[in-house]
């Protein structure tokens, strides 16, 4: 395998830099770790800390309500040396966790998947960047930087989400499937990416094979996998806790039920804490099924490109999420440029980038303003976070008209370049 | 609100628009192709099917307030009567063990009449049994109470036994109730044996006027009980007893503490007193009520600033107390009296040990040394006698109170708890006065719990958006079977077993009224739904809508244009 | 001679049935401010004023509920740090030395409130912060805030409508939780607030009709805001200065028609027609029916002789207590051994007596490290192991 130059030293770089951020700012992680933008109650690292005591002592990790993550999280770090006394070695497997993705997602940019595909070719194939520049953007994103930083375990659902997606454009589908799992299985929500990453694993498997399988079939097949392999995930853990309905409860039963309100970056938490108690359950469901609703008409509309589909709804999700969290919005961030070519018919990037780099940094003034302070409230730190989902709302709807745009002119070959309008 | 929704409205809306593959210019729109009309319908569908297939199901489940099923009628019957009419039938046993066999039955037949023609509340009567074992009562105490033999088999509780003996040199018949026994002995002179064609001998008429007299106060209490209050004689005295006692409860708490001004006794032989003279009177009450005890010595306790002193009375050299001041001796402010540990109700109970200076202490009206605040303790005054103090000369309380000087106070608790229990005065003897107090307490439990049943019931009706869980309807099963189990251990004297129906009854009555999730805003006004349902619907419903509209409608054309085509 | 005692007691029965049905056992206090912030002084001190009055007329604090939403005397704007007046001369410290506050803080809810008026508590609620009273009971309950047309404003959060309060009183008439209850509210148009109340025996008073404000008296300048309201004030007024002691006469209508609109500038109103026997009986109520507390103390003669009193009763337990002595040393005399039996014997006396056992702490195992890694690695294994199958088959496929 030739070594290829250009991303060692990016990987390189990239890994030196965190490096150096921890050598030369030791206090900077624990500072993240404790950033409400950075720790949601479903992947925070001190409470993965707090549940690690709690399951080296053999006591209940979930006992206390603090912890809510999946319970295979601790066997693999009870493999790490104490974070307190020695934290480089747990800091260096985060970097190397962080540059798996990286490459899991040059894979992807490699593949050309998301130019390219079976049932789609995109009109503007030649902006593209190649797949070191993609994992660049990725690795030097201050978004993933603070994320791996924070050692928060979403690092670990977007490992297995991308390497879920960069198996599939491989062909690998059964990888696919059981990376899918992993991810399903740490935060339940990549769950709802099965149907566009199946169509993706179909496409690639229909593109390869003379004849194409059936689609049903297939699509079954998968989907016994994924079950599969969720299936063997929870067995383990049953080993490992022995209480079924405890974990499940405190780590799915936590998701679905959102009962921590802490604040995040995202709309659930203010919303619940305004919400009429009898109708708490009600609305519950109605965000669920408004962030579930996206994947039968994402799926149905841009079913040529499943990749696409993957992308914008990881978009969808870390805006509409209940613990969401800057961990999701740098896995959106990372997966967009593998649609460069769509960039010159986006519209409105400046303005979304604009209220993204806003949020970003106007979110933790007014929080603290509003925790440490005192001459703020609760009102300012979520009018923040509404321009923050704002902002990357406005990017998905433009990304996905663009999309449909290009599609179109695809179909429509002769109006290349003709000024549109939307009806 | 508006706003938050409008937000994730926007990208919904935009994706659906932009779902219409129409981005064309105005002027020349370019025809859509069936692929684009097709998967424009699929995303609609996508949307649609999710909202009816995930959505309508959450928003019914969600906002349905759960009833469980309550046998209302049941339980209104229960509340008003019907179901249950309490009877007391008590089964005494008479011996006769030196009367002939025919002597002694007509003797029993004469004596029921007699009673029948006493009795005049039907609901209580007492029924008499010959029996021949003379000893079988006689050791029957306080210890075996009827409920222990009862609540295997199916007989009823024996009430009382009562021993019909001839005694020599008698003028009259001459009753004696055995004071720790279950057990009432008649003497009679032997000329007074009934003869068999007598239809009202006198012995048997002095047997039912004995009885009559024996059971005259419970009678009047459950009386009393069974009309609400209202009617029956001696109300007066029976309603200020059952206002002084505390409500029924399955567990009481009783705290005893010695508070003193000053330093001294500051300790005292408290576990081996309660021991000793309480728990005897405690394990009577096992059937009844269960009691948790805690203890506390309160050095340095004034009285209140507001509380009229102590007066020095010369012709009782005492310091004494008025009557009308009593109700302010006890420090509630000060005091640490309120001790919320355990569910049941406290009973307290103050031994005040008076300084040095102001003993002894008394109440001035009758010299008396205790008191019971109703519904709520008693007090008791110990004066104990004073020592010298060293050289000083000033005499000062006792360090220690020992299990003998305590003994007083602990009879005179024991007295206020059975007062405060409600435990009837008469007859004299403990035995018969607990199981008086069984039957007492077993028709107020049965009453309480119907008329808690049917206050649910009304509740119920009236309040129709209170959710009912369906532990309630398990509470108000068990507490229906449970009546009606006491109901009919009533019915065939089997008291002790009755009160235990009744006991878990009221339990469970009290449990699912008292339902902790049976509350809430109770009142919800429709525009406050309104209010809620609007933002939801506005920003997400109608672009939804009017797809659906637009879809069906094209779906309409296209199907009149297919018959106008085969037309 | 029995005969004509039976003939007196019919007699002193018939005398009586008119007094034991109005006659109530215990006397309990509901006092509720409902809002917070420094500008509500008047609020608290409304209350305040009220706890002291009712403590004063002998209520004991156990069964006063006293719900405050906040921390007058504590508030960092207070000139006068540790107390709350309600009157500019500041004569009276309400707060005092001995308050007992059984609501503070966030703890006043709508939901807290309905709770405690239904006693739909958890278990392990302390009975001070619960509401004991039974069919005996008189309770009075007194409201104040903000409030408007048919709701009371709690906290600035949320509100209480007059549906609910109608509907708890009416939960506890159901559950016999009073024997009669005097409701009284100082709020703007709070005479609202009762119209919806259904259940018996309810007096109910408000500072002011629909559409009328209720004013606050006057201001302490030193403190910086109004320290009381109008109709409280002159509630208290009459309170003070006519009820003096707990054995006071006057009555329900007394108070009423102390109310002079001229000095409250609102028209306070009187709700009767819940009372059986409507106004004509309600104003027979005394003041003190309410506002006091019943505590009929029963001195026990030592020397009486009859059934039922303490010396027959003495007797009696002493009788049993001997009985017992006699039993336990016939169990020991069994056993044998005395000292053993003896303790055994006590076990079985105390059986009720004996508590529960504490929920001891769970002992933490300190940390098997070597286990956990093992059980680490075999499930990176495992999952490694899995994902290279993966890989091959995949590939293969």
């Amino acid at each position: 395998m030739a070594v290829d130059r250009r991303k060692v030293a990016v990987f390189g770089a990239a890994f030196v830099l965190r490096l150096l951020l921890i050598c030369l700012f030791p206090s900077l992680p624990d500072l993240l770790t404790g950033r409400v933008e950075v720790s949601t109650p479903v992947n925070s690292f001190k409470r993965l800390q707090e549940g690690l005591y709690l399951y080296t002592r053999n006591v209940s990790p979930y006992d206390g309500g603090v912890f809510h993550q999946a319970p295979l999280l601790l066997p693999l770090f009870s493999l790490l040396p104490d974070v307190n006394s020695n934290p480089i070695p747990t800091a260096i497997f985060y970097f190397l966790v962080d540059l798996v993705n990286a490459h899991a997602l040059a894979t992807i940019s490699e593949s050309g998947q998301s130019v390219q595909s079976r049932l789609h070719s995109a009109m503007r194939k030649h902006i593209r960047w190649d797949g070191t520049s993609v994992a660049a953007w990725f690795l030097f994103n201050p978004f993933t930087i603070a994320t791996c930083l924070a050692r928060s375990t979403s690092v670990f659902t977007t490992s297995g989400i991308l390497l879920a997606v960069s198996n599939a454009v491989s062909g690998n589908t059964l990888n696919a499937m059981l990376a899918l799992g992993l991810a399903s299985y740490l935060s339940m929500y990549p769950a709802l990416l099965f149907v566009p990453l199946a169509l993706l694993c179909y496409d690639q498997r229909a593109q390869k094979s003379a004849q194409a399988p059936s689609s049903g079939l297939f699509i079954l097949q998968h989907g016994a996998i994924l079950s599969g392999s969720i299936a063997g995930l929870l067995g383990l853990s049953i080993l490992i806790t022995g209480n079924f309905w405890e974990f499940m409860s405190a780590t799915y039963g936590f998701h679905l039920l959102v009962p921590d309100l802490t604040p995040n970056v995202g709309l659930w938490w203010y919303f619940f804490i305004e919400m009429f108690d009898s109708f708490r359950e009600f609305f519950l469901g109605v965000f669920w099924l408004h962030l579930a609703s996206y994947v039968g008409g994402l799926t149905a509309r841009l079913r040529r490109q499943p990749l696409f589909i993957i992308t914008s709804l990881l978009g969808v999700f870390a805006v509409f999420k209940p613990y969401p969290s800057i961990s999701d919005a740098s896995l959106y961030f990372a997966l967009l440029p593998l649609y460069r070519h769509l960039f010159p018919l986006m519209r409105y990037t400046f303005f979304a980038i604009s209220a993204l780099l806003y949020s970003s940094l106007l979110g933790p003034a007014f929080y603290h303003l509003w925790i440490y302070a005192g001459s703020g409230n609760a009102n300012f730190f979520y009018a923040i976070t509404l321009v923050w989902s704002l902002g990357l709302s406005i990017l998905l709807a433009d990304s996905i008209f663009a999309a449909l745009r290009d599609e179109w002119e695809q179909d429509h070959p002769e109006r290349k370049g003709q000024e549109v309008k939307q009806v | 609100m508006t706003s938050k929704n409008g937000d994730h409205g926007s990208p919904q809306t935009s994706s659906t628009l932009k779902a219409d593959p129409k981005p064309s210019a105005q002027r020349v729109p370019p025809p859509e192709t069936p692929e684009a009309i097709q998967t424009r319908f699929r995303v609609i569908a996508a949307f649609w099917a999710v909202i009816i297939f995930l959505g309508f199901p959450i928003w019914w489940k969600t906002t349905s307030i759960y009833r469980a099923h309550l046998p209302i009628q049941e339980m209104a019957d229960w509340a008003d009567g019907k179901t249950c009419r309490p009877v007391f039938p008590l089964e005494i046993h008479v011996a006769a063990p030196t009367m002939q066999l025919p002597e002694s039955q007509h003797l029993v037949r004469t004596t029921q009449h007699a009673l029948d023609d006493l009795n005049e509340f039907a609901a209580h009567h007492l029924r008499l049994k010959l029996t021949n074992d003379t000893e079988t009562s006689t050791a029957q105490g306080i210890d075996n109470t009827p409920i222990t033999g009862s609540m295997m088999d199916d007989a009823p509780d024996t009430a009382l036994t009562v021993r019909v003996v001839a005694q020599e040199g008698l003028a009259t018949p001459r009753s004696e109730l055995r004071a720790d026994t279950t057990q009432l002995d008649i003497f009679y002179p032997p000329s007074q044996v009934p003869i068999p064609s007598s239809s009202n001998p006198p012995l048997s008429v002095f047997i039912a006027e004995e009885l009559q007299r024996l059971y005259s106060e419970e009678k009047a209490t459950i009386a009393y009980i069974l009309s609400g209050g209202a009617a029956g004689r001696d109300s007066e005295s029976i309603s200020r007893r059952l206002r002084r006692s505390m409500k029924y409860a399955d567990t009481y708490h009783l705290s005893f503490s010695l508070f003193t001004p000053g330093s001294a006794p500051s300790s005292w032989d408290i576990e081996a007193a309660v021991q000793e003279y309480l728990s005897p009177l405690l394990h009577a009450f096992g059937p009844i009520s269960n009691f948790t005890i805690d203890t506390q010595v309160q050095l340095y306790a004034t009285f209140s600033p507001m509380a009229p002193p102590p007066v020095y009375d010369e012709t009782e050299s005492a310091w004494t107390l008025k009557k009308e001041d009593l109700s302010a001796f006890i420090n509630a402010a000060e005091w640490p009296l309120n001790p919320s540990i355990g569910n049941g109700p406290t009973l307290n109970f103050i031994l005040y040990v008076p300084d040095p200076s102001q003993s002894p202490m008394v109440v001035k009206e009758n010299r008396a040394s205790s008191w019971i605040v109703p519904q709520w303790g008693g007090v008791f005054l110990l004066n104990p006698p004073l020592e010298q103090a060293g050289q000083s000369g000033s005499q000062t309380n006792p360090g220690h109170i020992t299990q003998e000087s305590l003994r007083p106070a602990f009879m005179t608790f024991s007295h206020q708890l059975l007062t405060l229990l409600g435990t009837p005065t008469t007859p004299a003897s403990l035995p018969l006065r607990l199981q008086s107090l069984i039957r007492v307490r077993a028709a107020t439990l049965l009453l309480s719990a119907s008329s808690t049943m049917g206050s649910l019931a009304r509740l119920t009706e009236s309040l129709a958006a209170i959710p009912i869980p369906a532990t309630v309807a398990s509470s108000v099963s068990t507490t229906l079977a449970q009546l009606s189990s006491t109901c009919s251990h009533l019915r065939e004297g089997r008291f002790g077993a009755a009160l235990t129906s009744a006991r878990i009854a009221e339990t469970e009555a009290e449990r699912s009224f008292f339902e902790k999730s049976m509350v809430g805003q109770v009142y919800f006004p429709d525009e406050h739904k309104v209010a809620v349902y609007l933002p939801l619907l506005g920003p997400i419903g109608v672009p939804l809508l009017v797809s659906l509209m637009k879809e069906l409608k094209r779906l309409v054309a296209g199907w009149k244009a297919r018959r106008r085509s085969t037309a | 001679m029995s005969l004509l005692i039976r003939l007196l007691q019919a007699l002193a029965l018939l005398l009586f049935v008119g007094a034991a049905t109005a006659e109530h056992t215990s006397n309990w206090a509901v006092l509720v401010s409902t809002s917070r912030f420094w500008f509500n002084y008047r609020h608290l001190a409304n209350v305040l004023s009220l706890y002291r009055t009712v403590k004063r007329l002998g209520i004991p604090d156990s069964q006063i509920i006293l719900m405050l939403p906040d921390d007058m005397a504590c508030n960092p704007r207070n000139a006068f740090p540790g107390t709350v007046y309600s009157n500019a001369d500041r004569a009276v410290d309400l707060y005092g030395d001995n308050i007992e506050v059984d609501y503070r803080g966030y703890e006043v809810t709508v939901e807290n409130f309905i709770r405690l008026l239904t006693d739909r508590l958890d278990e392990d609620v302390p009975r001070s912060k619960r509401l004991g009273s039974d069919a005996g009971s008189n309770v009075l309950v007194y409201m104040t805030g903000h409030g408007g047309d048919q709701f009371l404003k709690f906290q600035d959060a949320e509100e209480i409508g007059a549906w609910d309060l109608a509907d708890a009183f009416g939960q506890m008439w159901e559950k016999k939780r009073y024997h009669e209850l005097l409701f009284m509210i100082d709020t703007c148009q709070a005479n609202t607030m009762y119209t919806h109340f259904y259940s018996p025996n309810i007096v109910a008073t408000g500072s002011s009709e629909l559409d009328q404000s209720s004013y606050s008296h006057h201001a302490d300048n030193d403190v910086g805001v109004a320290v009381i309201d109008r109709w409280t004030y002159y509630v208290l007024e009459f309170l003070e200065t006519q009820v003096t002691s707990a054995n006071s006469k006057l009555t329900l209508g007394d108070l009423f028609d102390s109310y002079d609109m001229s000095k409250i500038h609102s028209q306070p109103g009187v709700r009767w027609d819940l009372f059986p026997g409507g106004e004509q009986e309600g104003r027979l109520r005394t003041v003190v029916d309410f506002f006091g507390n019943v505590q009929n103390v029963e001195i026990e003669n030592a020397n009486a002789t009859d059934p039922g009193s303490l010396k027959e009763d003495l007797a009696e337990i002493a009788r049993l207590v001997e009985k017992w002595r006699k039993r336990d040393e016939e169990y020991s005399a069994i056993l044998g051994n005395s000292s053993q039996s003896q303790s055994e014997g006590a076990q079985s006396h105390t059986v009720q007596l004996s508590s529960k056992k504490p929920v001891g702490a769970t002992k933490m195992a300190e940390a098997g490290s070597w286990g956990k890694r093992l059980v680490g690695l075999s499930v990176v294994g495992a999952c490694t192991a899995v994902w290279v199958a993966g890989s091959i088959l995949g590939r293969s496929a």
